[in-house]
């Protein structure tokens, strides 16, 4: 008896040991090394030096570019993950519905997600190119237009296209966590709704909204920190240029840390996003947790 | 019997731990080469040198000595190296093309600890200026390429305009091949990218008898033949003359463009015409001088790159392992091996010893030497130099959205000399 105790005490550590491991040499140990960069001073040439206090949180915040970064940021994260939110909702909403083609069309929505996002973001780089882009290419032959038109006219154009193509990658993610919630919602419920008198968007705001709440919590917090740290998109498009003018945090952070060669405001920054999405899972953790208290 | 063997195996042990010290004697350097197009790679490690590689053929002709050598794309090679350097773990022989940082902060040895006299000689004495600092020589160059206007013949023909020699000729000349084509040709290439636009600030600047810095080298950005020059720049893409996002579309995407014939003119490396055969386009293409501001004079933009090596305290036999990257310059610098290097990627050489086998194998040669004697290079060897380098492509692209070039100018050059 005791011995089975001991050996039960033991086994389930030994069991999550490798990951754990895992764990600590590839997340924690480089976590702690961009600590100890951001308040270091790090030569141009890559010599850590001594101890610099705050100086390199200093440096990244008063720069010029850094309140439109910022800006940036928001913009991008409320954007991409509020549209792509909606538009997800709506097309769980009809992927639920039955339908010939159903599957196909699932199956239509998914491909998207399965590519990844270096690929996408060329691809529509390329489609939005005005001289030899496809969008214009289609245009032209179609007739809608008689000369090439200049997809990316200006930064303020650009980014734009560039929050367009986030959200677009962005829908699959949310379509299917949605989904899988409408589809675990009782048809009873509708039932008894329609009995009552209820109509679509009375369905939709006392019956699905309050049971799809969990799902849509789920991905919408996910996505905020993917989108948070999606690098690829506006990289691949602009890397930030004009003058940073279309950068959001990670693409600064990386253009300062391996272009401009300033390692410790840009190991700072990085902290400063740590905090930020230590927030933002703080507060998915807090929000999943109290869901399992209440047994929701 | 047991006992015998046994004996026999630790004697061999003791024997092999006493021989490994012996062979451990050879040197072993550690090399990274940039990049420069597909052929680098087959030359340094594959079967691009005769069949063999310059790793294999090193090693053959100096016994003892063994190179590590590394070839690392463009993209990675500052990241590889800053990396390596904050590990301490630098190279012993690195090719890149700055060096004043490595050199400021102690970590580079002086060309003369390594270098033998013959071998240093033979270098163009104009080259080996761009790497001092207060008198002392910290990197050799490599190779270099110079910059000219490139046009499309068949393009200014059909408009009816003359390469353009001066700033006002340009303007005529983009006027006339927009009103020829329409949107379909763009007159004139402009790249102000993160990528070189430190290169677009040389060419209308130097343009203009301005530039970087005085004839004393000190910090000049903002003066009034700089502000000029930039307006005038800024004004070719407001105008219309110009690719349309000079922003994000780097050098790359205007040589494709002027492969394909899209594009007119534009400035670019003796290199171009290699890149666009391997495009498979077709241009009837001519070269020229760079257009300069009326009263000022043109002047070619030369780039180079450099070989240097860095310090190692904790290598135990110094003079050996300065002796051994001296035996590396010299072999890689022979003629034999340094003219098939130099003409693989279409460069221009840094020796005055693969001179006459280049003109000899190409007579173009000469003409782009000549360019080269009287181009002018970035002032690397300024340890402010990479702020100056970001600092002037951001004035451009706020220019480009708008921003007043005079004030930018002043801003930069008040953050970078104080005044």
């Amino acid at each position: 008896m005791r011995s089975v105790f001991m050996r039960h005490r033991w086994e389930p550590y030994l069991w999550i040991l490798p990951s754990v491991l895992l764990m600590l040499i590839f997340v924690v140990f480089p976590i702690g090394i961009v600590f100890r960069l951001a308040f270091s001073n790090i030569s141009r040439a890559g010599v850590v030096g001594d101890f610099a206090g705050l100086k390199n949180f200093q440096e990244a915040v008063s720069s010029a570019a850094f309140p439109q970064v910022m800006l940036n940021t928001l913009i991008w994260v409320v954007s991409v993950v509020g549209l792509s939110t909606l538009t997800g909702f709506i097309c769980a909403m009809v992927l639920n519905q039955e339908f010939v083609g159903r599957k196909i069309a699932r199956s239509i929505m998914v491909f998207p997600w399965a590519a990844s996002l270096v690929i996408q973001a060329s691809v529509w780089n390329y489609i939005i190119k005005m001289e030899y882009g496809n969008l214009n290419n289609i245009l032209l032959n179609l007739g809608f237009i008689q000369s090439a038109v200049n997809w990316r006219a200006s930064y303020q154009i650009e980014f734009v296209w560039e929050c367009a193509i986030g959200i677009i990658v962005t829908i699959p993610f949310v379509t299917f966590t949605v989904l899988s919630g409408l589809q675990s919602i009782d048809d009873a419920y509708y039932e008894a709704a329609t009995v009552d008198g209820a109509g679509f968007w009375k369905k939709l705001r006392h019956v699905t909204l309050p049971l799809v709440k969990p799902s849509l919590t789920v991905s919408m917090v996910l996505n905020i920190i993917y989108v948070f740290n999606s690098f690829p998109i506006i990289y691949t498009i602009t890397k930030g240029a004009p003058a940073n003018k279309t950068d959001t945090m990670v693409t600064y952070l990386y253009m300062l840390a391996f272009y401009d060669q300033k390692k410790g405001p840009a190991t700072a920054l990085s902290v400063i996003g740590f905090v930020i999405l230590c927030v933002a899972s703080g507060i998915y953790m807090f929000i999943t947790m109290r869901k399992e208290d209440t047994g929701l | 019997m047991k006992k015998v063997l046994s004996v026999i195996l630790a004697l061999a042990m003791l024997l092999a731990i006493g021989i490994a010290p012996a062979a451990a004697e050879d040197i072993t350097l550690d090399v990274i080469i940039a990049q420069y197009g597909p052929n680098t790679q087959e030359w340094f490690l594959g079967k691009g040198m005769d069949g063999s590689n310059f790793v294999e053929k090193f090693e053959a002709a100096n016994p003892g000595i063994k190179l590590n050598l590394e070839v690392v794309s463009w993209n990675d090679l500052y990241t590889v190296v800053s990396t390596k350097i904050s590990n301490n773990n630098a190279p012993d022989i690195l090719n890149i093309d700055v060096f004043a940082d490595y050199a400021n902060e102690g970590l580079l040895m002086p060309v003369s600890d390594y270098c033998p006299d013959e071998l240093f000689k033979d270098f163009f004495p104009s080259f080996i200026e761009q790497s001092v600092i207060d008198g002392t020589c910290w990197a050799v160059p490599d190779l270099a390429s110079a910059r000219a206007l490139f046009y499309n013949v068949d393009v200014l023909k059909e408009a009816g305009v003359e390469v353009p020699t001066t700033w006002a000729e340009l303007e005529d000349a983009s006027q006339a091949i927009l009103d020829a084509f329409g949107g379909d040709v763009y007159p004139w290439g402009i790249d102000m990218t993160t990528d070189e636009g430190q290169a677009a600030f040389a060419y209308y600047t130097w343009g203009n008898n301005g530039g970087f810095v005085d004839e004393k080298g000190e910090w000049v950005l903002n003066s009034d033949a700089n502000v000029e020059a930039i307006e005038y720049a800024i004004g070719l893409v407001s105008k219309g003359f110009t690719n349309p996002n000079p922003a994000t579309q780097t050098r790359y995407d205007l040589q494709d463009m002027f492969a394909a014939g899209k594009l007119a003119m534009l400035i670019a490396p003796n290199q171009l015409p290699t890149y666009v055969a391997d495009k498979e386009g077709n241009v009837n293409m001519a070269t020229a001088a760079l257009p300069h501001n009326e009263g000022a004079t043109s002047s070619s933009v030369g780039v180079m790159d450099r070989i240097m090596a860095f310090k190692d305290d904790a290598a135990p036999d110094q003079a050996a392992r300065n002796e051994a990257i001296g035996k590396f310059l010299t072999f890689f610098y022979d003629p034999a091996n340094y003219v098939g290097w130099v003409s693989m990627e279409g460069f221009l050489p840094a020796v005055n010893s693969a001179v006459g086998a280049l003109v000899e194998a190409d007579p173009s040669f000469q003409a782009w030497l000549d360019v080269l004697g009287g181009a002018k290079f970035y002032p690397t060897t300024k340890a402010e130099w990479n702020d100056v380098k970001q600092g002037v492509i951001d004035v451009e692209q706020q220019a480009l959205t708008g921003g007043n070039v005079k004030e930018l100018l002043d801003a930069l050059q008040t953050k970078i000399a104080g005044k």
